[in-house]
Order: C-alpha cells, then structure tokens, then sequence
C-alpha cells in the first residue's frame, strides 16, 4: 500500500510540474518573440 | 591559521585556475557538436544509442519541451531507483551481506535524493543498501542527475547566445553527450586516481576481524537492567567505492558509500586524495565560466562571473578557517590536555569532528567548497564546526550555490542572479536592461523572481513547522537552542539546495523529515528549473541588439562587483533573521559560556 502512495505521489509531484511549467509559459502570453 | 594551510588553500585554487580553461574548452567542443580527440571511440556508442532509443539527434526543442523532458526523465529514475531499493532484498545478486529492502519512506527519500542531486542520506549505507542498489541505483544515478544539470546550463546558456531562436537544443543529445564525453571518461581515469591513493573497489562480503584489544560495553537492557558486552571483533565494510566516489565528487553528488562519507579512510584515505576530492568538485562548475564566455561570444564575461565566484568562495573559506582556528571558548583552560592553540603534537583550534590527516585548514576548505556546491560530501562533521564555522556552510547554501555551485545547476543560478543585477543596473541609470545585447523584460524578470522565491518559502515553511512540532520536529534533535534551530534549518536548506550535506545530530529517517525532506528536494530542483528555462527559452527568442553608450558591459571590474553585492544583498534579506536566531546567537552564547544538550 505504501508503494503504491509514494509511486503516486511522485506521479502527482510530475503532473504538477508539468503543468506549472504551461502556466508559466502562459504567463508570457501570446507573441513568441515579444 | 597558519602559513601552511594557507599555501595549500593557495595550491588548490591555482589547480582550479589551471583546469578550468582547457576544461571549459572542452566542453564547448562537446555540446556544440565539434570534433574532439575521444569521437572515434565515443561517435558509435553515442549514434548506437540514439538508434536503440529512437532519437533523432538533429531535432531542436523549444524551452517547454525541452523542460517536459527532463521531468519525464527524472520521473522515470526516481521510479526505477524506488523499486530496486524496495526490491533488493529479494535479489541476491550483489548482495552478500543479505541487506533487506528498504523501507518505503527511506527508498522514496533516497530516490527523490538521488535524482535531484542532493544526496540526502537518511541512513547508514553500508548497513542498508546491497552493492547492487549502491551502483545501478545510485551510482548511476550520479551521473544522470549531474549530466541533467549540465544539459539545462548549456541550455541556457543557448538562451543567452542564441538570436531569433525557439529553440533552446536537445534534452537527450545534452544529456547523452555530457554523460558519455565528460563524465564518464574523467570519472575512469579519477577512479583509477583514487585506487592508487587506498580507495577500496571490490565486490566483496565485509570482513570480520577480532580487534586488538577487546572492549567492555555496558548498557542497559530491554528490562531496564545493566548490560554487559565484550566486543572482540569488528565488521569492516568493504564494496565498489572508488567508481562511485569519482562520480559522487565529479558530479557534485555527494552521497557517501559509507555513511562517515570522505571522512572514512576508505573513501579518503590521503592528503592527496582530498586535494583530488576537493579539485574534483570545482571543476566541472569552475570550467563552466569558461564555456559561458566562449559560447557567448565574451571570454571577458566568463571571467567576470568566475571573479565573483572567487571572491565568494574566499570570503567563506577565510571565515571558516579562522573560526575553526580559534580555541573552544568553554574549553579552553579547563583541561590541560586539550591542546587548542597549536602545539607540535596538535594543529590547535577546533578537532572535534574532524580527522588529523587533514586538519583544520582541509577540513575548513572542504567544508566551504563542498557548499559552495551542491556536492554535500564531508571530510569532517558540520555539526562539530563552531558556530560561525558552521555559518559558512548554511550561507553558502543560502545564496544559491552559486558559488561555482553545482555542476550546471550552478552555473544556470549564478545566470538568474545575473538577470537580476543588469535589471537593478538598468534601473539605477534609468535605461532598458540589456544582458549581452538582449533586453531584459517583465516576463524574464517576473520569472527570476519566482526562482529565487521557491527557494526560501521551502526552506523557512518547513523549518518552522518543524520547529513548532515537538512530536515529530523537536523530538529528532540532539541539541535544543540555537543549535538545534541550525539543526533543522541546516536540513532543509540542504535539502532545497540539493546539497545533501547534513549537520547531522538531526535524526532525519522518521516519516515527517524523509516525506518533507523528499518534498523540499523534489521543489528546490524541479521547481526552479521550470522558471530558469522559461527565462532561457524566453532569452533565445529575442535579437542582439548591438552595444551601445547605454549598454552596461558585463565584463568589467564593477560588474563583478555589483553581482557580488546583489547575490550578498538577496541572501541576507532572505535569511539573516534565521541566521542570527540560529549560528549567529549561538557564537554569542557560546562567549558568554552557555551551551544547550
């Protein structure tokens, strides 16, 4: 059981990053070469 | 502090002034695809692999792809280091000693440790892991993490050189090509360096030897009775040290085969070899100025960034070697027989936790270079430095690890504080900051702010929960007052730093510091990463704007001096109040004659 937390916390801690990696590029909104 | 220590201060610096440029050189060579003298036997491993994997080597990535592969890659070892830490147990391959699988949160801990180059080590190694998890789960994992933080520098350097560009290079071909080119070819020849100087490699069970003369223990028993033990043997442990410790300094790892890390005569057994330990650190990150100048077409701002470094690095290190120099105040006077201002039988000062063949100049040097870094290996034991001794080492960590700083992961932070300093630059003159050209704008700064505001909110959030629980925070401490707020503070800012060095007197393997531990690690990696490369990505997308009356040039004198100002400036409004409730208030007691069990 344990295994199975600590495999998908670390799974959770990636998808988090993932998706804070997008929101930060979202940050500098639309034009590439601003 | 004597005339000797300082000469072989003076050595070991002049040894990394002398690797860094052809170094530096080298792996400009290597990541920009040249030619260098190691492609013929290096050219077809490195296409085999591609081939095998399926990459193709000439694709570019923008900085979110590039980032998004790197967090797959790190996910992926921290799941393949967790089960075979779990699973060693029941595989006997390379496990002579029948070590049992590691427990959950302990394996989990020592896998988030290992792939965000920290190094965190919650136990004693000799007694928890097999041989087989120490070299395909850890050692390798050495090499991965510093090769992953190679890749992300040269990525941002990329940022910086880069014109009109989306992209920012290739993740895989990064990683595989400092891997295979720099660490691997170095860390064989550094191996074979550490056998000749005593440094144990072998795959055998421990030895038992009967001790020379037997010892009587007594302690007390289950039912609370005095108990007795003769003790005539000694289990020596023994296990594939050299391959692991070449890569554990060269990568600015860290993480010991044995748990008195290059304190234990099998890890270090020489001067020499602590002078290698030491040089092997700073090279990597020291050679990283140099590629910085050359890939940016400004060799002048390579040596501007790697003056700062210095200056930095010798503040520490002059700091911690008076400090260690000077007597234990509640000491001294007391017992004759504590020799603490030098004598010919005693190199003076504070020995507590360090080992005589290196005394107290190695120890003080080892002590600042390994957290200057994000390395975390000790030659002696932070938590027996005295208390402004014991400063140098949180407050290098504090600023970054930018101090040359860990392979890579350094150099990229040292680049973010630089971002910083042009923009305060740009202000006190009221002109758009530019860095080599480029206009530094609100998105690059708002990103930088964001790196360096994880840092802390890790560090000083957990710390404080820690330090208001006593059923789970207080009750590890070997100490209570200052020192034991340095304790937990030391740990957390280890962990965010990916140093991996610990104060120890903090037991850390209970659930509460192996889970938020793990946390702060898994943050003060991946977490900072993202906004680095988002100001990389953002960085190479921009034009070069030619130099200018207004352009504030980043090679000079006042630049370095003005980084340096800005790197002290953030560190000490960042954590001095924790410093001066932790050391600071410490070394003041400590004059006063108070000290805390």
């Amino acid at each position: 059981m344990s295994d199975l937390i600590f495999i998908a916390a670390s799974l959770v801690f990636f998808i988090v990053a993932v998706v804070y990696l997008y929101g930060c590029k979202s940050l500098k909104g639309g034009d590439d070469n601003a | 502090m004597t005339a000797n220590g300082w000469l072989q201060i003076a050595v070991f610096f002049a040894l990394v002034l002398l690797t860094a440029k052809p170094l530096g050189l080298y792996m400009v060579r290597v990541y920009e695809r040249q030619k260098t003298l190691l492609d013929p036997v290096l050219g077809p491993i490195e296409r085999l692999l591609y081939r095998l994997t399926g990459i193709d080597a000439n694709a570019e990535m923008r900085w979110t792809e590039y980032g998004a592969a790197m967090l797959i890659f790190s996910l992926a070892t921290i799941l393949l280091t967790y089960a075979i830490e779990r699973l060693q147990g029941a595989i006997s391959l390379l496990n002579p000693q029948h070590l049992a699988g590691v427990e959950p949160y302990l394996a989990w801990n020592t896998a988030v440790s290992f792939a965000t180059n920290t190094n965190w080590q919650s136990y004693v190694p000799e007694s928890t892991m097999s041989y087989l998890t120490q070299m395909v789960g850890l050692a390798t994992h050495n090499f991965w993490s510093a090769a992953v933080g190679m890749a992300l520098a040269i990525a941002f350097i990329r940022g910086i050189s880069r014109r009109e560009s989306k992209t920012l290079g290739n993740f895989w071909v990064d990683l595989t090509r400092g891997t295979l080119w720099v660490l691997l070819p170095i860390s064989i020849v550094y191996a074979l360096a550490l056998v000749s100087q005593g440094v144990v490699q072998n795959l055998k069970p421990y030895d038992t030897v009967k001790v020379i003369e037997p010892q009587t223990v007594t302690s007390t028993g289950t039912d609370g009775k005095p108990v007795t033990t003769t003790i005539s043997t000694q289990t020596i442990a023994q296990g594939p040290v050299a391959s692991q410790e070449a890569i554990k300094m060269l990568g600015t790892n860290g993480g010991g085969f044995f748990n008195a890390n290059s304190a234990h005569p099998f890890e270090n057994p020489t001067p020499l070899s602590n002078l290698l330990q030491m040089l092997s650190i700073f090279l990597i990150p020291a050679a990283f100025t140099v590629a910085l100048g050359k890939m940016v077409g400004s060799p002048g701002h390579g040596w501007a960034v790697f003056a700062a470094m210095t200056l930095l690095w010798f503040a520490g290190v002059a700091t911690c070697y008076w400090a260690e120099s000077q007597p234990n105040p509640l000491l001294h006077g007391v017992d004759q027989r504590v020799v603490q201002m030098g004598a010919a039988q005693s190199s003076g000062g504070n020995m507590e936790g360090k080992e005589v063949r290196f005394g107290i100049a190695n120890s003080a040097l080892f002590t600042t270079v390994t957290t200057d870094t994000s390395c975390g290996a000790v030659n002696n034991m932070h938590d027996s430095l005295m208390p402004l001794g014991g400063l140098v080492p949180l407050s290098n960590i504090h600023l970054g690890e930018i101090i040359f700083g860990g392979v890579g992961s350094g150099m990229f932070g040292m680049l973010i504080f630089v971002i910083l300093t042009v923009f305060i630059a740009g202000l006190m003159v009221g002109r758009t900051p530019e860095y080599l050209g480029k206009k530094v704008e609100a998105f690059d700064v708002q990103m930088s702010m964001l790196y360096f505001l994880i840092f802390p909110i890790v560090i000083l959030g957990f710390s404080a929960i820690a330090v208001l629980a006593p059923s789970f925070g207080t009750s590890s401490l070997s100490n209570h007052g200052p020192h034991g707020l340095s304790q937990i503070l030391y740990a957390y800012t280890s962990a965010a730093g990916n140093n991996g060095s610990a104060f120890a007197g903090l037991n850390a393997n209970t659930h509460w510091y192996n889970a938020t531990l793990g946390i702060t690690m898994l943050a003060g990696r991946f977490l900072m990463i993202v906004p680095m490369l988002a100001v990389a990505g953002n960085l190479a997308t921009k034009k070069i704007a030619p130099p200018s009356l207004g352009t504030f040039p980043v090679n000079t004198p006042l630049f370095t001096s003005l980084l340096v100002g800005v790197i002290v400036i953030v560190g000490a409004l960042t954590f001095f109040p924790a410093l001066s409730l932790g050391p600071i208030l410490e070394h003041l007691l400590l004059r006063s004659g108070v000290s805390f069990s």
